[in-house]
């Protein structure tokens, strides 16, 4: 059974929400639906982000993402 | 006034060469936070180790790149690079700056930021240093609605497409690299203003083999000009040439005296071929063994061109030396067609190609040119659906085993055990 986008978008959440380190790279999230694409995964992820659900965090030359509430502002 | 005391730093400025030091102390007149950047770095003289952190969590709304979060780790001490962001801003393709345009940009990062940039540093982009995390929007906003210009791409994205001036001013373009560069660019806007890859990706045009963006050294994909047929000759200016009427290389070198041109000595001897040779006063050119090093045409512009039967070759998977050493791109496809017509279809296909297996295979932070590394060529060339050909082979082979595949070899790997030992014995 394929899955939905919207059961694909809870699997990333969910796996942005108990992994160990809070920033994960898009290539964790392959996995929350292997039937899909890499480039469908990476845009259900950057939805989420217009979508609050998650964040980008960068490192200076790689971004990863992150779930905003495990994330401590630089600034903060 | 000195804000700190910089006795390291002002050896810089000892040497007969322009020193960033003296320009900072300049720059810190009008924008005292440049101060600050040199008591930092004084201080990571003395220390041994940089006070930048790199990373975290700034941007525009919508955007996942284009800006680089710095932040001092000293703080208190240098309240002028507590935030010191990094801006990279889109350029016109081909660098065609009008001075307007460059007044705008130096005017609005001087309001906005420390007025320090980096105008097409080894990046290649053009590079605002040094804002605060409140000033991002405001100057994103005036950026695009006051300039009409847009913000590069940053981290995991697609980097801002950079090529050639191309057919605009250079007779020896064999595509339109701007065209592409531009066509791109707005095809991949999602690419590049929002994450897309396990690392960073670049696109880079140039228009004949001479490479004028270094795009076989700098980018992970690079579409560098070609011609099929043969190099076009005018046996009359080869002769101008060789009577000296027509200087060398369009005049360039011209500050010394280099003696009479001599066409053996400065262009024959110099192809890396060897297929040039001179038949009487005609030049000859064994175009099947010309590899479109660009030098006989670079020397005789007058005399000679490159063909008419224009298109590309794709190089993928340079790199600069962050892990395990700079390295140039792979030549994959020889020659490509590249047309306006198709929306350059058959580019964004092979694109797309190399995308979906590197985004599969690739290891976090690691560039395409490093998995092909590290899974070998010829999958690579599998992958892309291109048959091997001696232009790949960059030596001899060094092992002597053949291996097949299953599927050229008849009945496959499968055979019955039992019926085997039957004929031999364990
Ligand atoms: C000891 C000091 C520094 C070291 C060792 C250092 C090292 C590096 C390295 C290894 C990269 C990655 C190069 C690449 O991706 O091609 C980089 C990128 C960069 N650095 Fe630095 N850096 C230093 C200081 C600075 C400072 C002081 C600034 C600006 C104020 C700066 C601005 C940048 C920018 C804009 C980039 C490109 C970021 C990107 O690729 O997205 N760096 N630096
Ligand atoms: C208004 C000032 C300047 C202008 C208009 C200018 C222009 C140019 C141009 C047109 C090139 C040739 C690029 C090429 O053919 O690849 C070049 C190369 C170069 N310039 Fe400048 N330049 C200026 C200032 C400087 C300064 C102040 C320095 C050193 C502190 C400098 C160092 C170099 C070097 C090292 C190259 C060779 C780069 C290479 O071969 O890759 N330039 N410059
Ligand atoms: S790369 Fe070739 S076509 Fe482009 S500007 Fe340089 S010489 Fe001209
Ligand atoms: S382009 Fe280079 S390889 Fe080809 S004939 Fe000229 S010098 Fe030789």
């Amino acid at each position: 059974m394929a899955m939905s986008v919207e059961e694909v978008e809870a699997a990333i959440i969910e796996k942005a929400t108990k992994s160990p380190k809070p920033q994960l790279y898009i290539k964790d999230f392959y996995k929350c639906d292997a039937d899909r694409k890499p480039r469908e995964i990476k845009k259900i992820a950057n939805a989420l982000v217009t979508k609050g659900e998650l964040m980008f965090w960068s490192s200076g030359s790689t971004t990863m993402y992150a779930r905003p509430d495990r994330i401590q502002n630089e600034e903060g | 006034m000195a804000k700190h005391d910089t006795p390291l730093l002002d050896e810089l400025e000892n040497g007969p060469w322009p020193s960033f030091v003296t320009d900072m102390k300049r720059q810190a007149e009008t924008h005292p936070e440049c101060w600050d950047i040199l008591g930092q770095l004084e201080l990571s003289f003395k220390d041994r180790i940089t006070h930048w952190k790199h990373g975290g969590i700034v941007g525009v709304f919508g955007y996942g790149g284009g800006i680089v979060g710095r932040y001092s780790d000293k703080p208190e001490k240098f309240p002028g690079v507590e935030h010191f962001h990094t801006v990279r801003i889109a350029q016109p393709s081909g660098l065609y700056y009008s001075t307007k345009n460059l007044r705008a940009l130096m005017d609005l990062w001087d309001k906005y930021g420390s007025g320090m940039t980096n105008m097409h540093g080894s990046t290649g982009d053009m590079i605002l240093l040094g804002t605060r995390t409140e000033n991002l929007e405001p100057l994103f906003w005036d950026l695009t609605h006051d300039l009409e210009q847009d913000l590069g791409g940053s981290g995991s994205n697609l980097r801002t497409p950079s090529c050639c001036l191309g057919e605009s001013r250079c007779e020896w373009s064999c595509y339109d690299a701007q065209d592409v560069c531009y066509h791109l660019t707005m095809h991949y806007q999602d690419e590049i203003h929002r994450p897309a890859f396990p690392y960073k990706f670049k696109f880079k045009f140039s228009g004949c083999p001479n490479d004028c963006v270094a795009s076989i050294a700098r980018s992970d994909f690079a579409l560098i000009g070609t011609w099929k047929d043969d190099i076009q000759m005018d046996q009359a200016a080869v002769k101008e040439y060789i009577a000296g009427n027509y200087p060398a290389n369009g005049g360039a070198h011209a500050g010394r005296d280099w003696g009479p041109f001599d066409i053996k000595k400065e262009v024959l001897d110099l192809c890396p071929t060897n297929c040039m040779w001179m038949e009487g006063d005609e030049l000859k050119i064994d175009n099947s063994e010309c590899t479109r090093c660009m030098h006989c045409i670079n020397v005789m512009p007058r005399a000679l061109k490159p063909g008419k039967e224009k298109g590309a070759t794709v190089c993928i998977g340079a790199k600069a030396p962050i892990l395990d050493g700079a390295q140039f791109a792979t030549m994959v496809i020889p020659f490509i067609e590249v047309s306006k017509d198709n929306e350059y279809e058959n580019l964004i296909d092979v694109i797309e190609q190399v995308w979906d297996w590197w985004m599969e295979v690739g290891k976090n932070r690691e560039r395409v040119g490093e998995t092909m590394q590290r899974i070998g060529l010829p999958t690579f060339l599998k992958v892309m659906e291109v048959d091997a050909m001696p232009q790949h082979v960059k030596e001899p082979r060094s092992n002597p085993y053949v291996f097949w595949k299953e599927e050229e070899v008849e009945g496959g790997w499968e055979r019955d055990v039992e019926e085997f030992r039957k004929k031999h014995a364990a």
